[in-house]
């Protein structure tokens, strides 16, 4: 009897104080970028999270928005929050027409993509040269990649290490701005970044 | 400019932007770590590194004083605090257009995550999955924790 009771007792405080097994919740955007939003299912039920600090929580029994406050999260994901790299970063250099070499105003922007790469202890970075659309497909893929292996030969000159620079050409396919075939468009004439 | 330019485009252009679809092409390279932090591929676990790559299948894993910081290919950043395990189940991305899928197993500890890419591009494409729930991403900043005993 007496054991009857402490077994029943000792599953109703399970029942009651099922513990937490999971949190999830929305952090505010980094580098204010738009509102975060998650979904969280649990076989059951799928609960949306869509503002910044809106957090869930999973038991035993199902999942069900929590209560934590923001200064909780905070606390909870401190150390993971601090463990984030530099973040991807992007650019665009412009070119002058039918060449590979870069705009007055490009060779200027070009010392800020310096700038960011040199902040990180490791680097990978991705050179894609794009063309307006004056001239035929394969000229245009070829200047296209002579635009992005120039800005790698720039970077490899001032230091950077070859191997983490990758390069593509995508010819006249990707406009930025989109115009008829046979258009000369600066703003098409350009190589695209990413430093991570 | 030079004719010898010209033809190395040329050249490169059979080589350069074509998508690896085999599974050991890295997807995320480590970019930081605090205190004990490792990678366990193949049953193997070894120290993890600044600079490492990271493979489809790995698992990554932090002490009780360890934090990681990775960035994937998709731009995606994980960052784990300590007496974390994640496994990096699945991974797809073709760098032309941006599509893809993503699974981790977040098994335990905590995980910051800003969201690239791939969820970016193809919604509904990256999950993290936990004992108790999947987590579908529609991005961007977010995070998990799992607690440890089950």
């Amino acid at each position: 009897m007496m054991w009857r009771t402490i077994l029943t007792l000792g599953s109703m405080v399970l029942l009651v104080g099922c513990p937490r097994q999971a949190l999830f919740a929305v952090l505010p955007n980094a580098e204010g970028g738009g509102v975060g939003a998650i979904t969280v299912d649990d076989g059951k039920t799928v609960t949306a999270l869509d503002q910044p600090y809106a957090a869930a929580e999973s038991r035993a029994d199902g999942t069900a928005p929590s209560a934590e406050t923001r200064e909780n999260i905070a606390v909870i994901f401190r150390s993971a929050i601090a463990a984030q790299p530099i973040l991807p970063h992007h650019f665009r250099l412009y070119f002058i027409l039918g060449s590979n070499e870069l705009t007055p105003e490009s060779k200027c922007a070009y010392s800020a993509v310096f700038d960011d790469i040199e902040q990180r202890p490791v680097y990978e970075i991705e050179v894609i040269g794009f063309t307006d659309t004056l001239g035929d497909l394969p000229y245009n893929q070829t200047l296209s990649l002579a635009r992005a292996a120039a800005v790698r030969g720039t970077l490899v000159g001032d230091g950077l290490d070859r191997q983490a620079i990758s390069i593509a050409g995508r010819g006249k396919r990707d406009l930025l701005v989109p115009t008829a075939d046979q258009t000369p468009e600066p703003r098409n004439r350009r190589v695209e970044i990413t430093v991570r | 400019m030079g004719v010898a330019l010209w033809l190395a485009a040329a050249l490169l252009i059979a080589t350069a932007g074509v998508p690896r679809a085999d599974e050991v092409a890295p997807i995320a390279q480590i970019k930081k770590v605090t205190g004990q932090a490792a990678v366990l591929r193949s049953g193997e676990r070894r120290p993890a590194k600044v600079g490492d790559v990271l493979l489809v299948k790995d698992v990554i894993e932090t002490g009780p004083d360890g934090a990681i910081g990775i960035t994937f290919i998709d731009n995606t950043v994980f960052s784990a605090g300590p007496s974390s395990q994640i496994a990096l189940d699945e991974f797809r991305f073709d760098s032309s257009d941006f599509r893809g899928a993503m699974l981790a197993d977040m098994r335990q500890g905590t995980l910051a995550v800003v969201s690239g890419d791939i969820a970016r591009s193809t919604p509904g494409a990256m999950k993290v999955k936990t004992p108790t729930a999947i987590l579908g991403v529609r991005g961007t900043t977010f995070a998990v924790q799992v607690y440890g005993d089950h």
